[in-house]
């Protein structure tokens, strides 16, 4: 039976991944930072279920800024795959902590690196990484060979990362792989991000518990795909024969307002009754706009992404007003 | 009027200690940021705090890149005009051995100080010094300011890290800040760890009959050499310009190993055949390409154009080690 480790579990990336994994066959190995409340988390499912596949899934309280915690870890579980997912990933945020940005992801990904490194069999390498490393990028769309110039501090760590895993693959000979992931959202989307944001706004506003929705720039075009798309693409990155960097994006880009229009349309509401502008919500830098070309992807792992656009803004605004009228007009939704 | 401040990381390194004798000399109030270490490595400083002229204006306080608080807190004292960035893990085959610490230094310590001279609210100008490693595997020949970045060193990519921060302070915050990219630079305060003072070392004690052989690695690898005392100087202007930007440091030329050991073993009339034996314990797990810099930019904006060249570089470091060799107090050697 294959094994994988995840760190970063309880996130959106992390849950659906370990799900593709279990159904996949997997025993996977994910962890949580100390403090999750496994009973609220994104695979609170999971570990409720007492499914077959569900009993291959072992959950790891650690801290990743312990560095002998995971190499004690991973010389336990002896992995065949290491999928590296957690990091902050609010890019706002990284404005507020640039430290804890470089820190949590540069250094983070660094100690993985080493940990897997230090394996007697090392396993096969995934580290996320964002297309927030082109940050103001010469050209568009977006391939694997676009020099990186990146305008947040979110994205000079992710270039780090990006770099890093380059090195240690050419010197180390690792098979290391960096996904270079553009935008994906989902249902499981983190509230601070503007998809989920809206989404969440449109279902409150629909039941009347909320009345306005503050946002920074409507005009921002992001390349959007779906979530569960991107963490197929993370395994078939590491099932082929040689290691390599993957664009994972759709080529599609859609402006912030396009958001709205999907979402406030789907429940028959009119954006622009509610939605008030904020400069304050306006990231000191904006990037240019970020669109990817997953030419090398879709060639070497065979991977497209599925559904449309529209169709995934529909599901989470969905997603959101089923939770919302499940749930008490005070509760904190599941995270 | 008071004089101006400035503020220097890595004053005890190579290039901090020309910088500081470079600001006094200019009239500068010099502030130099000092680890705590079990030994003193404060050598390349001394003449100045013995007091030649400008000790009175030389300061120096303990802090690290390890803990921002400590930076907030000089910088709010000493209030400077202007801050250079020099202190790092400087020794690229090193950094594979700590990367980890390598990188703490090197990119989150430039956050780290970025973000303590934001917080306590100055608006110095602010100079990060960048390398050529960060070429690494080189696209284009020569590299100047718009070469893509492919580092192939821990070093390497914690220096990329540092140097798109500070453009992004620049960019986001209007903060004043440049990077040098910064090719090799050496002089007789190169640290004794780095291939050419290694060699003018060696020159020196083998010609007092006081070793025998040299192990070195890779004597066909190729560097852009320059004189270290000229590089302080374009960090200087850099600072002084009505804009903030980045500028690439160079001589424009390269040569090898074997170059440098042929001039600096010539000089004191020895054939380094003789004495060299090569070990791959020495070489770099990976070896950039052809680094070899175009100084443009930096000629046409700053004024600056490197005097000293390679051969008479080697030469004067062969000499300052042979002079120190006699006698540790000896003064440095200056160019012709």
């Amino acid at each position: 039976m294959p094994r994988a480790f995840i760190t970063g579990l309880a996130g959106q990336d992390g849950s659906y991944l370990a799900e593709l994994l279990l159904a996949r066959g997997y025993e996977v190995h994910g962890t949580v930072r100390p403090t999750t409340d496994l009973a609220t988390s994104r695979v609170a499912h999971l570990v409720r279920e007492s499914t077959p596949a569900a009993g291959r899934l072992t959950v790891h309280r650690l801290d990743l800024n312990a560095p002998q915690g995971l190499r004690d870890l991973l010389e336990a579980v002896q992995p065949d795959e290491f999928y590296h997912l957690a990091a902050p990933s609010h890019v706002g945020q990284s404005f507020e902590q640039p430290e804890a940005a470089c820190a949590a992801i540069g250094l983070g990904a660094l100690r993985v690196l080493e940990a897997v490194r230090c394996q007697p069999r090392p396993p096969r390498l995934f580290l996320a990484s964002s297309s927030e490393i082109f940050g103001r990028p010469a050209r568009a769309p977006q391939d694997e060979e676009t020099p990186l110039a990146p305008v947040t501090p979110y994205g000079c760590a992710m270039a780090l990362v990006t770099h890093l895993a380059r090195a240690w693959r050419l010197v180390h000979g690792l098979f290391a792989c960096c996904g270079i992931l553009y935008n994906h959202e989902s249902p499981r989307r983190g509230e601070q991000f503007v998809t989920r944001k809206i989404t969440r706004a449109a279902a409150a506003i629909k039941l009347g518990r909320q009345d306005t929705l503050e946002l920074g720039n409507l005009e921002a075009r992001r390349d959007w795909g779906d979530a569960r798309d991107y963490v197929r693409a993370m395994w078939l990155a590491l099932q082929a024969p040689r290691p390599g960097d993957y664009v994972v994006a759709t080529g599609q880009t859609h402006a912030v307002r396009d958001v709205l229009e999907i979402a406030f349309g789907h429940l028959g509401l009119e954006w622009r009754r509610y939605v008030r502008t904020d400069p304050r919500l306006l990231r000191p830098a904006e990037p240019h706009t970020l669109v990817g070309n997953a030419a090398r992807a879709r060639s070497l792992l065979g991977w497209t992404p599925t559904p449309t656009f529209a169709d995934l803004i529909r599901e989470m605004t969905d997603a959101d007003l089923a939770a919302l009228r499940g749930a008490p007009a005070e509760a904190v939704p599941a995270r | 009027m008071a004089k101006k401040k400035a503020f220097i990381t890595g004053i005890t390194g190579q290039d901090g200690s020309y910088l500081a004798e470079l600001l006094l000399a200019k009239g500068y109030e010099v502030h130099g940021l000092v680890r705590r270490t079990s030994t003193f490595n404060r050598w390349r400083i001394d003449p100045l705090r013995r007091g030649e002229g400008g000790a009175a204006a030389l300061h120096l306080h303990y802090g690290d890149l390890a803990e921002g608080s400590s930076l907030a807190r000089l910088l709010a004292r000493i209030q400077p005009e202007e801050v250079y960035h020099l202190a790092a893990q400087s020794h690229v085959r090193v950094s594979f051995d700590i990367p980890e610490y390598t990188t703490d230094i090197v990119a989150t310590g430039t956050v780290r100080l970025l973000e303590a001279i934001r917080e306590v609210g100055l608006r110095p100008r602010v100079y990060q010094a960048a390398s050529s490693e960060m070429f690494g595997q080189v696209r284009e020949v020569p590299q100047r300011e718009t070469t893509p970045f492919h580092p192939r060193s821990p070093y390497a990519c914690a220096k990329v890290h540092a140097y798109w921060i500070t453009v992004n302070y620049r960019e986001a915050y209007g903060l004043f800040a440049c990077n040098g990219i910064l090719f090799n630079h050496e002089s007789p305060r190169r640290g004794e760890n780095f291939v050419t003072r290694k060699i003018s070392r060696a020159v020196a004690r083998i010609a007092a009959g006081r070793q025998e052989k040299l192990e070195l690695g890779n004597l066909e690898a190729r560097r852009d050499w320059g004189y270290a005392r000229e590089y302080v100087e374009a960090m200087w202007r850099m600072l002084q310009q009505p804009e903030p930007d980045d500028y690439v440091i160079a001589t424009g030329e390269t040569h090898s190993v074997r170059e440098f050991l042929e001039v600096a073993f010539g000089h004191a009339g020895l054939d380094w055949r003789d004495h060299v034996v090569t070990d791959p314990r020495h070489y770099r797990p990976a070896e950039v390409d052809l680094l070899v810099g175009d100084a443009a930019k930096a000629r046409e904006r700053l004024g600056w154009t490197p005097r000293v060249r390679f051969a008479e570089l080697a030469r004067l470091m062969v000499e300052a080690d042979r002079r120190w060799l006699e006698g540790p107090e000896a003064p440095e050697p200056l160019p012709s």
